[in-house]
């Protein structure tokens, strides 16, 4: 990232720079099992979550900003999806779309299932829901972009992340700063 | 496979089936049923391959397309290996059954890959999770449904769940009743037995409940539990007569026929009571079991600490 990874950028710029990247969000979709299903409804027209600035046209991973895995991670999948998350470019992002890929959900005691995709790669934003709506989906992207406004490149890229939000378990949201 | 005799309309039956392999392959079919409309032939494991073979290249039964292969814990008798095969010209489906030899220990059944291909990655599935060998299988490593490095097969009943052992279930209902084991507690629920975390799950179970107990009364809440005990104490006190109908239920054989609406509504309850009580008594039973043990491990250990320590004092003595 050059200039980025070493200077804090002064407020205006950092607001200016954040705001545009907060709304052009190339996605990449890791679907598993049904919430896959959800992730597409959220894609499609009645929920649209393009109006956000999510673009679900990431040609690769290479070329993704925002990884979406939704669904059953096993033990046997999992190595794919660390190669996946390693092969994106930061600043990247995390979203655990349902119950499986937060905990394990209902397979929590199978001899395949891994007890989340946290033990795996970094989650930024868990959304609860087995599978969850649409809706909670734009949601979770809603909350990621709230912290993409507020972070700093800077401290991403050096690895200093904030804690992970998880929907409904966290304070409600206080939308200021750009919403 | 061009001069298949066999057509829809002169398919064999299931008996037909069976006696025209009992004659080519002699003692090696040991039984034929239908069951839920599946024809299954019981075949010896040494027959297996012969009776794959037979079923594929006897024109008559002509089951060209091999549909499935799965493994079956019996339990003590070891492990069951099950093959459906199809015939496309004549429509029947066939399932063969055997027996694996060498039991729990090392279970093997003959590979039928020289006959169907399509076996090949069934019977890999098969060695995954319950840890069949198959001689004459091209290759059964590396695993094809675990991760490489899985211990153990997972399918087999006495297969251990290891995030069990490691933390208790998370969520706020437990899946199954645990015996001092860790193994699951069989038992038929009843309706509205399990409610969820919600009022509104508690109320539907109440209602669910209330309306099917006279056939099948659920297990009773803690409190009329106690209440019952209660209740038996006071025919032990010598006033049967005041405990009335109450008593009636407790003392199930014990009633008379004038309490006899009451005994059909509460000697079920009675009966889960019994079987409670029983499941209880195993329990401790089991619990007193492994005290015991651990109690003579820890004496053993004393012991042992004993001998050491008699031994250094007499170095000390020594050395005084």
């Amino acid at each position: 990232m050059g200039l980025m990874d070493q200077v804090e950028l002064p407020k205006p710029v950092k607001y200016v720079f954040n705001w545009g990247r907060k709304y052009s969000l190339w996605c990449y979709n890791f679907g598993l099992a049904c919430c896959a299903i959800e992730f597409i409804a959220a894609s499609t027209s009645r929920h649209d979550f393009i109006r956000h600035g999510v673009i679900p046209f990431a040609h690769g991973p290479r070329q993704a900003d925002l990884l979406v895995v939704s669904g059953t991670l096993t033990d046997k999948m999992a190595p794919a999806v660390k190669r996946l998350y390693e092969e994106m470019p930061e600043p990247k992002y995390v979203i655990s779309f349902g119950s499986c890929a937060n905990c394990g959900g209902p397979y929590w005691d199978s001899y395949s299932v891994t007890k989340g995709v946290d033990q795996v790669i970094p989650v930024d934003v868990y959304v609860p829901g087995c599978p969850p709506r649409p809706e909670a989906l734009l949601d979770g992207i809603i909350a990621l972009q709230h912290r993409i406004q507020n972070e700093s490149l800077k401290d991403r890229i050096a690895g200093r992340r904030l804690d992970p939000v998880t929907l409904g378990a966290d304070a409600p949201l206080a939308l200021e700063g750009g919403q | 496979m061009s001069e298949v005799l066999a057509r829809q309309h002169r398919a064999l039956t299931p008996e037909e089936t069976e006696e025209l392999l009992r004659d080519r392959l002699g003692d090696h079919v040991q039984r034929g049923m239908v069951e839920y409309g599946v024809f299954t032939l019981w075949i010896a494991p040494d027959g297996w391959l012969d009776a794959a073979r037979r079923c594929h290249d006897e024109r008559l039964l002509a089951y060209d397309m091999f549909d499935s292969l799965f493994g079956v814990d019996a339990r003590e008798d070891g492990f069951d290996i099950v093959a459906i095969l199809y015939s496309t010209s004549t429509g029947n489906r066939i399932a063969l059954r055997t027996r694996c030899a060498g039991g729990r220990e090392a279970p093997t059944c003959p590979s039928i890959t020289e006959v169907y291909r399509g076996a090949e990655w069934m019977e890999r599935e098969t060695y995954d999770m319950f840890g069949i060998d198959f001689p004459g299988h091209p290759s059964l490593e590396p695993r094809i449904l675990t991760v490489e490095n899985f211990e153990g097969w997972p399918l087999r009943k006495d297969f251990r769940l290891a995030s069990r052992v490691a933390k208790p279930w998370p969520g706020v209902k437990e899946p199954a009743e645990l015996d001092e084991d860790g193994n699951p507690i069989q038992r038929v629920p009843g309706l509205g037995d399990a409610p969820g975390p919600y009022d509104l799950d508690k109320a539907m179970a109440e209602q669910a409940k209330a309306v099917n107990a006279p056939p099948a009364p659920a297990v009773e809440e803690p409190d009329g539990d106690a209440g019952e005990q209660e209740t038996t104490e006071t025919p032990a006190g010598g006033e049967p007569d005041r405990g009335g109908p109450e008593a009636g239920a407790t003392t199930a054989d014990a009633t008379t026929a004038d309490d006899a609406a009451d005994d059909d509504g509460e000697d079920p309850a009675a009966r889960a009571k019994a079987r409670a009580e029983a499941r209880r008594k195993k329990q401790a039973e089991a619990r007193a079991a492994k005290a015991k043990e651990r109690a003579e491990k820890a004496k053993q250990a004393r012991e042992a600490a004993d001998d050491g320590g008699s031994a250094t004092s007499e170095d000390g003595e020594e050395d005084a």
